[in-house]
């Protein structure tokens, strides 16, 4: 499992008014502490940076390549943002993300090829976002095709089917099971792509506390359908320790709800408990609701 | 080959309530089917219900073809509600729009005395609602409840806001709870997981929100359809509660209704037909001569399968 580490996001407060302030001890924290948890990648998630694109850009590659060896991923939709990021990565980093719109693959696509990096593709097209498990790979499918034919080999392309939060009104669980499905099939459909997702998505919109419970079964759950790499909360020990083989008795428990076991929740502990109900939700099994352990 | 058309049998039932008490109380709900399959293994016991509604105070903003058929009680909500079991309505349904802050601010022990009154005046169960004020119903809603302590009315509309309060007054005094949240499945289930931690669920009713047709009807349409399906089929004890349709409401305010008679009797008849459709077990009009034409118009004879 290739771990990306997400704590560097524009939506943190603290991460956003750090970048304003050109407060360079903020963001080497974050880097630092992230490789020390388990990561292999540090996001930068810098939004759409519509102002001072590229000299923002440019300071907080240079800010994080200052603490850190890990490699980046340059977590933008603009394409002048990810060139300017690009030119000054010491490593190989990984452009996150292209997609299938026609925008994205005539601007950022290009930018893999012409600095052979890696990329990360989602199947969202001019159409929006494939819902099914089928359609999201139909999807890459034609955005692959016009990597290759740009010179891009399968090998450097990650593909993202993109997670949707749990708690939209039904379709948030079912984007969860397609997102399954497209795991599954990726390998066989296209050989050497990798799989990605931003996981702490599914419990967007959930109650604060309750979001780690959701993220790391929602990990353990893709983990198991093969997924290749995570951009998840590393500094979550428990989310870590799943990962990395730790909590087995947790990871059990998920893996037989996940194969349809009617589990016996009597002689369970209460984190066990939530952990089977948690992973109920995630299989389509019982409606989502902010008080999914409460019944 | 011959045709074999399939047939379906689901384990899921919807529980059955009783609203109100003595020989006119009403049973909602108790079907294993969807709504108007009966080809399928299983029944639905008890036939759509249509209440009236009344307010406890004369209506501002209704047009004059639909106060017509009132006009003689409309300033009496006790003769107001008789008249309405005497059109042939399952339940009155009183809407307490003088409780609101921004309307009269009545007092809650009015309210409840009032309340007490109509309930008292006729045979056919009553639904009372407050005004959906949150906090204000958290005061006129208990009162209401302890008033009429023991008649088992359907109160509403108990909010994520302040079902605490108003749930535990009616678990109290022998009630049934109208659990309301805006038009979203998972919001709706977390209420009723929620009352559940001291309400029983079979004193609970979904009010899921209905729009009128034209006006957004088909999100109402479909979430009824969700709740009855996950209840059904899925077996979600959390959806498998009757639900009530609240639309005469919507209806009347729309620019259609208004103008003049037969549109506004067509706009609240099809906007109730495409609700019982979706699972709508009690419906809420405004207009008499609908109880008729909708009845009329869903068959009454197949429901007695």
């Amino acid at each position: 499992m290739i771990i990306i580490g997400e704590s560097i996001h524009v939506i943190a407060r603290a991460v956003n008014d750090a970048i304003k302030a050109r407060d360079a001890k903020v963001i080497q924290d974050l880097a630092r502490l992230q490789g020390e948890a388990g990561a292999d990648y540090i996001d930068l998630n810098v939004g759409f940076l519509r102002k001072d694109t590229e000299e923002t850009m440019q300071w907080i590659v240079n800010t994080a390549q200052a603490a850190t060896d890990l490699p980046l991923s340059l977590d933008t939709m603009n394409p002048v943002a990810t060139e300017a990021g690009l030119k000054i990565c010491k490593k190989r980093p990984l452009i996150n993300s292209a997609s299938g719109k026609t925008d994205s693959k005539e601007q950022m696509l290009p930018l893999a090829k012409k600095y052979d990096c890696d990329v990360v593709i989602s199947v969202i097209n001019d159409r929006g976002m494939p819902a099914e498990g089928d359609s999201k790979l139909d999807s890459i499918m034609d955005t692959v095709a016009y990597a290759n034919a740009l010179g891009i080999p399968n090998d450097r392309i990650w593909a993202d089917p993109i997670v949707l939060p749990v708690s939209t009104a039904g379709e948030g669980q079912k984007n969860a099971m397609a997102t399954y499905e497209f795991i599954q099939m990726l390998p066989e459909a296209l050989p050497d792509i990798k799989s990605v997702v931003g996981l702490s998505n599914i419990s967007n919109g959930v109650p604060v506390e309750l979001r780690p419970l959701l993220n790391r079964t929602y990990q353990m759950m893709l983990q198991r359908y093969g997924l290749y790499s995570s951009i998840v909360d590393v500094l979550d020990k428990d989310m870590m320790s799943m990962i990395t083989g730790g909590m087995q008795n947790m990871v059990d428990l998920i893996y037989r709800t996940m194969d349809g076991e009617d589990i016996d929740l009597s002689p369970l502990s209460q984190e066990e408990i939530n952990y089977v109900k948690t992973a109920k939700v995630l299989m389509g099994e019982t409606l989502y609701s902010d008080a999914w352990l409460e019944s | 080959m011959e045709y074999k058309a399939p047939v379906e049998s689901y384990s899921g039932v919807v529980r059955e309530e009783i609203i109100g008490i003595g020989e006119k109380a009403l049973k909602l709900g108790g079907e294993n089917i969807l709504p108007f399959h009966f080809f399928d293994e299983g029944s639905l016991p008890n036939p759509p219900a249509f209440a009236l509604e009344i307010a406890d105070m004369e209506p501002e903003g209704w047009p004059e073809h639909l106060v017509e058929p009132f006009k003689d009680v409309i300033s009496d909500p006790v003769k107001w509600a008789q008249k309405c079991e005497d059109l042939g309505a399952d339940a009155v349904f009183l809407r307490l729009t003088s409780t609101d802050p921004a309307v009269k601010d009545s007092p809650a022990d009015e309210a409840a005395a009032l309340t007490k009154k109509v309930a008292e005046s006729i045979g056919i169960p009553l639904i009372v609602y407050g005004s959906g004020d949150d906090s204000k119903d958290a005061e006129v809603l208990p009162k209401v409840a302890e008033v009429c302590d023991g008649m088992n009315l359907l109160i509403g509309p108990v909010h994520k806001e302040n079902y605490e309060v108003v749930g535990r007054a009616i678990l109290d005094h022998g009630h049934k709870a109208s659990a309301e949240s805006p038009l979203d499945i998972n919001l709706l289930k977390e209420l009723n997981v929620k009352l559940c931690h001291f309400l029983p669920p079979d004193r609970i009713v979904i009010d899921p929100e209905s729009a009128a047709v034209g006006y957004g009807m088909e999100y109402s349409f479909s979430l009824m359809e969700r709740v009855k399906q996950l209840g059904v089929i899925v077996k979600d004890s959390m959806t498998q509660m009757p639900i009530i349709a609240d639309l005469g409401r919507e209806c009347w305010k729309t620019k259609q209704a208004m103008e003049n008679k037969e549109q506004g009797l067509l706009w609240e008849g099809i906007t109730a037909l495409s609700l019982i459709l979706a699972g709508a077990n009690i419906l809420v009009l405004r207009h008499p001569d609908n109880i008729k034409l909708v009845k009329e118009t869903i068959g009454g004879e197949v429901w007695q399968k």
